[in-house]
């Protein structure tokens, strides 16, 4: 059971890794935008409509 | 194929009479108004169409809002070094936004912005409805980008990032470290404990953990325990228990006892509560800060969008200028349309002047050569050349400025009914603590040391201070989902113990713009309110020629003349208007389709020689409503009676208050009988007219004195100091700045009917503190006696707490929905 002498303080010390990387992403302003990040990561660029990737039928033109 | 009926920009209905069509990328689309359409266009020419492909579906947005007007404004270098640095031409500002509301507004503004040549980076915060916008001041003024903004459909302005807000962010971060810090530890202590009550306290691991919980709870107690100590350092300096004190206590004490425990080896340990209880207290706190920044944030963004600048004439040139530069003596160009930014008198010019703000009084007032214009009113038709007389704090304006920072500055802050209640919980914890120990002395002195801070520890206001700001943040986040901004929460407290509420009459219950109600002719009457009769074609007539004439026209009467027309569909494009000429005060004469056309006063038409109808009904049941004749041809055909009408929803407003028991008066400057006949229209309920604007807050300080409760609801500036002597100040969103700084709430949807609904919310809410009190009292009366008799464990403790508190946050859940319109 002596190894617990050793895991104890490296728990601890994890513990803190963590807390301290939850300090650094709030400081750099991770947590400012919440909603409009994650948003931002489904808008993509405009298709043109000659552009071959396009599925055919997929037009949205009204 | 019928038209669709909803805009294709902003998704609002169209009615038939403000449709407008639009060719647009080869289709014919429809908008509900011009805005639409002129926002639609810009979007397609600059290659965007595809922001109608992001909209969700079925999302309805506003049509655009309005750009503040003089936005050269910002871009004199010292109004933009208020906002950032000004050191290079590469630039880096906040702007606060109004009118984003989905992804797709972010997608549209930062690829409508990156393509203009100069901006280097446009990146849109959602959340906060902010945008940082990086741009080549050399190449690119920002007077271009904000109006580029307006094109899309967005209003933009710099705003200060030293300001409140920002302050109120640091602090919440701060809140949130020290929250992540005490949430980390009390987890790792869960384990020990576990581990503790599992039986490592009877073996040879009993000392290393509890040194392992001293090494997690002595920077949990100074680092997230800090903001306690401070208070309640500060409680006891002002004399004043408050919720910090037993907090601070009760955490020493476990503290000091469990650091006893650990050298002697004898007894338990309580790290695990102790942080656990920081943990929990600092909860509530953050909830309770995050609702206030959603409020405060929200206000501040109203409040940012009014610019400050005027134009000065010096040596015959113009030069726009901030307001705190301008000096009495200097001569104003004041344009038509805008706002007075100064006291002075007027040297050239003359104008119909709107100083409703100040007065409350909604006719707009003539100022020619030699008279004064007071700050804060809105210039009508002319343009005026004013020499200045006074500026800022010295203006009349500034002068009730100064009455509200006073009258709010003398202003109790409000004890909740927690506040009221934990000086005698504190009390009666420390005389029981002391009581418990005394007993037990005679016993043995371990005995009695442990069961004295037994008593503390589960006396723990855990579930006392979670109580209030939990029912409160729950609250506050439905409101603003319902357009009730509630800027602080003991707010919500006395509005649920409100008598009386009090409405301002101009601009509050009615719409502060006068419409067109009636119509009189050789064949009758025509009342607008009795849908049921259709204009006939000859009414029609004269309403599109008089239309016609008026639509340049910036008077209130003439904009609600034309407003009328194009509800009706009577605009006609085709109209030729020519030799308009406009008289302040009595009317416009002018050539419209060849005809002569007079609309005016009736003495005005007769000093142009024409004789007045005598057959036409002059209507007597119309108190203050305002007649204009209509003569064409040198003959009298029609007389229009114009009036300030109620809002929609005044009246189910008011049935509501009434409906909940309370007593609704009205509080005008207007005319008693005026006032008696709004009042009889709202159900008879009580007038208070004839008020001067400076009279308003005697009124609320007078009903106040007779001991009745009293929320105002008001939105100008003569309203801000009522609104601050009331016991709950609710100010529309649609009112001046000061008038929502002054208010404890802020409707953002003008909406009247909000009031009723932020009453039932505000009743609700209470019920909920009374009950979340009533239940860590009842876990109080249990606990307390067995604590007092030394039968709890730490086991117990651990177990009873993290449950008084959970049950108090499933309670305040209960909040959530706001409850039904007139169920209150």
């Amino acid at each position: 059971m002596e190894v617990i002498y050793g895991l104890i303080p490296g728990m601890l010390l994890l513990g803190l890794a963590a807390v301290g990387v939850l300090f650094w992403a709030a400081r750099s302003g991770q947590f400012d935008d919440l909603e409009g990040d994650g948003q931002r990561i489904l808008l993509d660029d405009d298709i043109k409509p000659d552009d071959p990737r396009r599925f055919p039928g997929a037009d949205v033109e009204d | 194929m019928d038209p669709p009926s909803r805009c294709f920009h902003c998704g609002l209905p169209i009615t038939p009479a403000s449709a407008v069509r639009g060719q647009i990328a080869g289709g014919e689309r429809h908008f509900c108004c011009h805005g639409c359409a002129a926002v639609c266009q810009a979007i397609h020419d600059a290659g965007l169409d595809g922001f109608y492909q992001r909209t969700p579906d079925g999302e309805v947005f506003g049509p655009p809002p309005q750009l503040p007007r003089q936005l050269e404004f910002y871009d004199l270098d010292e109004v933009q070094q208020e906002f950032g640095d000004i050191s290079s031409d590469e630039r880096e500002l906040q702007l606060a936004v109004e009118g984003i509301h989905c992804a797709a507004c972010v997608w549209l503004i930062e690829n409508g912005l990156s393509a203009m040549p100069g901006v280097t980076d446009a990146r849109v915060n959602l959340t906060g409805r902010r945008l940082r916008l990086r741009w080549d001041n050399g190449r690119l003024r920002l007077s271009r980008i904000l109006r580029r903004l307006g094109e899309l459909g967005y209003a933009a302005v710099p705003y200060d990032p030293g300001a409140a807000e920002l302050g109120l962010q640091r602090r919440n971060r701060a809140l949130l470290y020290r929250l992540a810090f005490a949430g980390f530890a009390a987890m790792n202590l869960m384990w020990i404990s576990i581990a503790l009550y599992a039986g490592a306290d009877q073996g040879e691991f009993r000392t290393l953990f509890h040194w392992v919980g001293w090494l997690l709870a002595t920077p949990t107690l100074l680092y997230a325990g800090g903001p306690f100590f401070a208070g309640a350092w500060r409680g006891l300096r002002q004399r004043h228990l408050d919720m910090d004190l037993p907090i601070a206590i009760g955490a020493t004490i476990t503290y000091a006892y469990s650091l006893v425990v650990t050298l002697t080896g004898q007894g338990d340990v309580y790290w695990d509560t102790l942080v656990n209880f920081l943990f929990v207290i600092l909860l509530g706190r953050y909830l309770e800060a995050m609702s206030r920044r959603q409020a405060v944030s929200a206000t501040q963004r109203l409040l940012d969008l009014q610019p400050r600048a005027a134009t000065v004439l010096r040596d015959g040139e113009e030069a726009l200028v901030p307001m705190r530069a301008v000096r009495p003596g200097d001569q104003l160009l004041i344009r038509p349309g805008e706002r007075v930014p100064a006291d002075g008198l007027v040297e050239q010019g003359s104008s119909a002047v709107d100083e409703s703000l100040l007065t409350g009084e909604s006719e707009p007032i003539m100022r020619g050569p030699g008279q004064p214009v007071v700050a804060g009113s809105l210039n009508g038709a002319g343009a005026l050349r004013v020499r200045v007389t006074a500026v800022l704090r010295e203006t009349q304006l500034g002068r009730i400025l100064h009455l509200v920072e006073e009258a709010q500055a003398s202003k109790a802050p409000i004890q909740s009914l927690a506040d009221r209640v934990v000086p005698w919980f504190v009390g009666a914890t420390l005389l029981l603590a002391l009581a418990t120990g005394l007993f037990w002395w005679r016993a043995d002195a371990a005995t009695a040391v442990l069961a004295a801070t037994s008593v503390l520890i589960i006396t723990c206001p855990c579930a006392f201070g979670l109580a209030t700001p939990m029912a409160m943040a729950v609250a506050a986040g439905s409101a603003a989902r319902h357009g009730i901004l509630i800027k602080q929460g003991a707010a919500l407290e006395r509005l649920s113990s409100v008598t009386r509420v009090v409405f301002d009459k101009t601009g509050t219950l009615t719409r502060g713009q006068p419409r067109l109600v009636a119509l009189m002719d050789a064949r009758g009457l025509w009342r607008a309110d009795e849908t049921g009769e259709p204009l006939n074609a000859s009414r029609q007539h004269w309403l599109t020629l008089a239309a016609a004439l008026e639509q340049l026209s910036e008077h209130p009467l003439a904009r609600a003349l034309t407003a009328f027309a194009r509800e009706q569909g009577l605009v006609d494009m085709n109209l030729t208007v020519a030799d308009v000429r406009m008289e302040p005060g009595r009317g416009v004469v002018g050539r419209v389709d060849g005809q002569v056309l007079a609309l005016g006063s009736a003495a005005w038409l007769q000093s142009l020689g024409i004789a007045l109808h005598a057959s036409l009904e002059s209507p007597t049941d119309w108190p203050r409503a305002t007649l204009l004749h209509l003569a064409v041809d040198g003959r009298e055909v029609a007389r229009l009676l114009l009036r300030d009408d109620l809002r929609e929803d005044a009246r189910a407003a008011v049935d509501a208050l009434l409906a909940a028991g309370l007593q609704v008066s009205l509080l005008s400057g207007d005319r008693q009988t005026t006032a008696s006949e709004i009042a009889k229209r709202l159900g008879g309920i009580e007038a208070i007219a004839e008020v001067l604007p400076e009279g308003k807050s005697a009124v609320i300080a007078g009903l106040r004195a007779a001991g009745q409760r009293v929320a105002m609801v008001g939105d100008g500036v003569n309203d801000a100091p009522a609104l601050v002597r009331s016991d709950v100040g609710i100010a529309l969103g649609s009112g001046t700045d000061v008038s929502m700084a002054s208010a404890d709430i802020v409707l953002t949807g003008n909406e009247l009917v909000r009031v009723p609904q932020a009453l039932a919310l505000a009743r609700r809410t209470l019920g909920i503190i009374r009950q979340n009190i009533g239940l860590s009292i009842a876990y109080n009366l249990v606990m307390v006696p067995l604590a007092m008799a030394a039968l709890i464990t730490p086991l117990v403790a651990a177990i009873a707490m993290p449950l008084s508190s959970l049950a108090v946050i499933g309670n305040s859940a209960r909040i959530g929905r706001i409850p039904k319109l007139f169920k209150i």
